[in-house]
């Protein structure tokens, strides 16, 4: 460094070298750096929203924990209690931790395999945008996208299954561009490992292993034979479909019925009818506003200046001639999530409220989140087209994600606190909290309708006698006044088990006194002459 | 044809007539009625909803400006401050601005010097009238510079100023002109000028936006760092960058002082607080008959207070007017909207974003400049609260990026206009917005946004329109708010006829000027 009196100008020089072997050290260790990032992000969000109680919002999360929770602690534990209603994987991770009331309570047995999905997704779009040739500025602008979104940094903090989800899928499309480009077979046996493991979480995965197989018959046909072909969309077939094999066979095993998840009184679509009869599922059978929620849905979760750089992102992406068919037509899985989401909606198979669109309530916005990894992936890619202007749409992002987080700006959130995705049963489960530790006795439930409460309650699992319950709860629903010291119920409303089969009860009219009627459930207690009878004590061989 | 027009003279005849041309144009359409009017005179209907200071932020500026010639004071009189109501402020018992302070002091001279011959509001408007002139020739410095036609400069001058809603807001009191005027002026000085002079500029100019209008701030940054770019030079060689900071031109950043310290002051005297915001100072939205504030928290409290709920209002926060979430309902405001939208009322913008996409493609120098700026402008204001910017004429708050756009305008025309098709499609195109344009700046801003023309439909009973028809409605009744037409013209012709004239004319001209340029440029090959 030196002064020039003549230019009157301080004056110095930079090596190139420092400068380029930084750039080679992040881009030999860019899995470990951005690890290391992204796990700090991760984890300081997660404590950040279990300090303002935002951890455990949505009702969905509370009962995922509470499906792991009673695999290991319950009246009646096992495996028979991951159900039907949802796929198994994220309640089978779960139970490694929830055994532990910390981790149960926290939310954390649940948000840890998503944190671990969220910087597991930001370093594979990272490796995407790699393995499609864009530029290491772009690669990490398609992280940064991803990464600082707010509603993905709020999924990835609580026991949703989103995340692992998002994770396993990109993971897989990431072998499967991968496969397109090397044609290595251990390629395609890690994408078939990595959808098998999105179709044991959300039936998206389903989606995404027959776009897939589309995609490997159509690269196997162009560059070999029928034969060759069929072997290949065999081995494929054989390991990403193993998970859904297995969700049948445990759907007999268990249930008797193969398509029980399907046909069952708990199935999504049971529930979608229930809507459609009520008449508020107007998405069914009507494409244009089936494709207008789910856009509207990615516009709230992806922010809608980032969906429109995606968009002419994915448009130059499709007539880049720099970039082989094979990789084109590999990437074109990234939009799997999109045409299985607007399916599903125009099918009635699915259920989606956004707000302004229908109403004024949210309700499963976040299925809009499904695309951010896509979304971050082409306007990675954009970056490298539009070179001129790449840092401007760097900072046009930053600024409007400031702005986001200054307002608090996650539809996610709203979902959980505002909309039908939440359910305030804070009242209730604080009286349940405050009366029921210090007596014997259980409490009468049904976790199909009551599994927040069970959550927020605190009280152990084994206090509670639910349909999960065997013969526990055939008892308890037969001779109430001897097992259930407290029924908790919704009066009046026959989607709720207890009271479907209690309402004609004659112990239960005669035999308790409605102690307390709260929004979404009432506590009924029972007459203290009946107490002596009770059973307190797991008695029943089961 | 192309030697004849590079002789000097002839050239220096064409801008004279050229700027003539605008001048009489704006001339004719600039909003007045003649008269130094007191507080008294401007509380009246003539003066206020039926005249030329038919909206607050008219009002409030104007009434800044009346304070500080009148009275020598930056607050306001009860009858000041009732003619600047709702958008008038109450603090430490008195009335003051709301607005960013600059524009109120820039039209200051125009005050003086129209009160001296009577037309003491006609002399405020007609400076911001100039700085639209002012924009219509930097528009086509800069497509110059960027290596457009310089015809195809003017005429991209010409889009924007008589074509967008930039020309119902040239002819009245706002501050999106002076706005405009400094950005493009930062945009110029960055890409013509490498001197310690021309950051000087761009540093004052970035500081004086602020004060003209807080959102500035975000539009100028990109000028901003352009400017750091040459403040501190990097120079790529063979084995790494040479930096080099010139001490002149760090220095020339402590220029920025010089309109801080304007504004600080300003705020001072105002609000007694050099960090005082105006836009955070409390809202007086009516002044009663004694004088005293009706102010807008207290309504506020009131309201909370008898739906049962806590008093409490939280504190006003400049950044909190800002909301992501916005952001789809401002694209489609700003548009598609029949109301606000850009494909209503300046479809001839979008050539200009097609010459921005034909600039990115042929990587033209500063195209990331001129991107930033829009893109801060429409990202801004899209998640602004009040995208429609209250009642307006068309999207008001997206001037300056039509400013920006024209230059883009003129970089497409340069490459185009050799095909008729285009030059036919362009044209009418540009007949359609002149037209809707025109419109506005003859007749009135009040224009609705749907969704309160939606809600005053059901208390006045009938449909209210809520697009340029409002403005076609104004003109069926025979009325306009030029000052030419109200105080001369009217006894010759009718509003209808006066608003043919001066569309016919801003579209003879432009023609002229469109052929002309297809003429010149006929086998021309430019080095775009």
């Amino acid at each position: 460094m030196h002064f020039n009196i003549r230019t009157f100008s301080l004056q110095f020089s930079i090596n190139n070298k420092p400068v380029e072997a930084a750039k080679k050290l992040f881009e030999n260790h860019a899995t470990v750096i951005l690890f290391f990032m992204l796990s700090m992000i991760s984890i300081a969000s997660f404590l950040y929203f279990l300090s303002n109680h935002l951890g455990v919002a949505y009702n969905d999360a509370r009962s995922h924990l509470d499906i792991a929770r009673r695999v290991v602690e319950n009246l009646k534990p096992g495996f028979a209690q991951l159900g039907s209603v949802w796929l198994p994987l994220p309640h089978l991770l779960a139970t490694l931790t929830v055994w532990n009331d910390t981790m149960w309570h926290t939310g954390l047995a649940g948000a840890l395999q998503s944190m671990i999905s969220y910087v597991a997704t930001g370093i594979l779009i990272y490796r995407i945008l790699q393995a499609l040739g864009v530029t290491l500025y772009g690669r990490l602008v398609g992280v940064i996208v991803f990464a600082l979104n707010l509603n993905i940094i709020y999924m990835q903090s609580t026991a949703m299954t989103e995340l692992l989800l998002l994770g396993t899928m990109t993971a897989g499309v990431y072998e499967l561009i991968q496969w397109h480009k090397e044609e290595k077979m251990t390629r395609l046996l890690m994408s078939g490992l990595w959808i098998m493991l999105s179709t044991m979480i959300r039936y998206d995965g389903w989606f995404l292993l027959f776009f897939a197989t589309i995609l490997i018959i159509i690269q196997t046909m162009r560059k070999h034979n029928y034969k060759t072909t069929e072997g290949v969309v065999v081995i494929f077939g054989t390991l990403a479909g193993f998970g859904i094999f297995l969700w049948f066979f445990w759907n007999l095993i268990i249930f008797k019925d193969p398509l029980y998840f399907i046909l069952g009184p708990y199935a999504a679509g049971t529930q979608q009818q229930q809507l459609a009869d009520a008449g508020v599922l107007a998405t069914k059978h009507n494409l244009p506003f089936s494709l207008q929620t789910y856009i509207y849905a990615i516009f709230y979760n992806s922010g809608v200046f980032t969906t429109i750089l995606a968009f002419i992102g994915v448009i130059l992406f499709w007539f880049d001639k720099k970039i082989s068919k094979e990789l084109r037509y590999a990437a074109t899985a990234l939009l799997a999530p999109f045409i299985f989401n607007v399916l599903s909606l125009y099918l009635g198979q699915s259920v989606l409220f956004v707000q302004g669109l229908h109403g004024n309530s949210w309700f499963n916005v976040r299925y809009g989140l499904m695309m951010i990894p896509s979304i971050a992936v082409f306007v990675g890619y954009l970056t490298q087209r539009v070179k001129p202007v790449r840092y401007v749409i760097l900072a046009l992002l930053l600024f409007v994600t400031f702005f986001s987080y200054v307002n608090r700006d996650a539809v996610t959130i709203d979902d959980a606190v505002f909309g039908a995705s939440g359910k305030n049963v804070s009242q209730v489960s604080s009286w349940l909290n405050q009366h029921v530790p210090n007596k014997p006795g259980f409490v009468l439930i049904s976790v199909a309708s009551h599994d927040a409460i069970i959550f927020s309650s605190g009280l152990p699992m084994s206090r509670f006698i639910h349909e999960g319950t065997g013969l526990y709860w055939n008892a308890a629903i037969a001779h109430p006044v001897h097992w259930a010291r407290w029924i908790i119920l919704r009066t009046g409303d026959a989607n709720d088990q207890t009271y479907r089969l209690l309402h004609n009860n004659r112990e239960f009219k005669n035999d308790y006194t409605l102690t307390d009627h709260y929004p979404f459930a009432d506590i009924y207690e029972i007459k203290p002459q009946y107490v002596k009878d009770l059973h307190i004590k797991p008695s029943l061989e089961l | 044809m192309n030697k004849w027009l590079a002789n000097k003279k002839i050239k220096i005849l064409g801008y004279v007539l050229f700027t003539f041309f605008c001048a009489l144009v704006l001339t004719l359409s600039v909003r007045g009625l003649p008269g130094n009017p007191d507080t008294s005179q401007l509380n009246r209907l003539t003066w206020k909803d039926n005249g030329p200071l038919e909206l607050s932020p008219e009002r409030g500026r104007y009434a800044l400006t009346y304070a500080i010639a009148e009275t020598h004071k930056f607050s306001f009189s009860p009858d000041l401050a009732r003619f600047a109501a709702p958008d008038v402020g109450f603090l430490n018992g008195q009335y003051v601005s709301l607005f960013a302070p600059t524009v109120s002091f820039i039209i200051l001279p125009g005050y003086l010097l129209g009160k001296a011959v009577g037309f003491a509001q006609v002399g405020s408007f007609a400076v911001i009238a100039l700085f639209a002139l002012f924009n219509v020739y930097l528009i086509r410095s800069i497509s110059i510079k960027l290596g457009a036609h310089p015809l195809a400069g003017l005429i991209a001058g010409l889009v924007f100023l008589f074509a967008t809603p930039a020309f119902a807001y040239a002819v009245t009191l706002y501050q999106h002109h002076i706005s405009t005027f400094i950005i493009l002026s930062g945009i110029y000085l960055l890409i013509s000028f490498d001197s310690v002079w021309a950051l000087i500029g761009i540093w004052m100019l970035c500081a004086l936006s602020i004060s003209v209008d807080y959102p500035n701030f975000f539009m100028m940054l990109p000028i901003g760092i352009g400017a750091l770019g040459r403040t501190i030079i990097a120079k790529k060689q063979q084995y790494g960058y040479v930096v080099k900071i010139p001490v002149m031109r760090v220095l020339a950043l402590l220029t920025m002082i010089i309109p801080l310290a304007f504004f600080l002051w300003f705020n001072n005297a105002s609000y007694g607080s050099p960090f005082q915001l105006s836009g955070t100072v409390d809202r007086s939205v009516q002044i009663n008959p004694n004088g005293s504030p009706v102010l807008e928290s207290e309504q506020v409290k009131a309201r909370l207070k008898s739906a049962g709920q806590p008093a409490v209002i939280p504190q006003k926060s400049a950044l909190g007017a800002f909301n992501s979430r916005l952001i789809m309902q401002g694209f489609y405001i700003y548009f598609f909207s029949p109301d606000r939208g850009i494909i209503v009322y300046t479809p001839v913008m979008l050539f200009g974003f097609a010459g921005l996409f034909l600039a990115l493609k042929q990587k033209l120098k500063y195209t990331w400049l001129l991107v930033a700026v829009i893109g801060f402008n429409i990202l801004l204001y899209s998640m602004w609260d009040d995208p429609y910017g209250g009642w307006a004429f068309g999207s008001r708050y997206l001037i300056p990026s039509y400013g920006v756009l024209s230059i883009f305008l003129a970089y497409i025309l340069t490459r185009l206009s050799k095909y008729n098709l285009f030059l036919l499609f362009f044209f009418a195109i540009y007949v359609y917005s002149v037209s809707v344009n025109t419109l506005g700046a003859l007749t009135s801003n009040r224009n609705p946004p749907q969704v309160e023309a939606v809600a005053l439909s059901k208390v006045t009973g009938h449909d209210e329109p809520y697009t340029y028809i409002r403005n076609l409605n104004i003109l069926n009744s025979n009325e306009s708010k030029s000052i030419v037409f109200d105080t001369y013209a009217t006894n010759y012709m009718s509003a209808w006829n006066y608003y043919s004239y001066v569309m016919v004319l801003i579209i003879v001209v432009s023609a002229f000027l469109l052929m002309t340029l297809k003429s010149v440029t006929k086998g021309v090959k430019h080095a775009l």
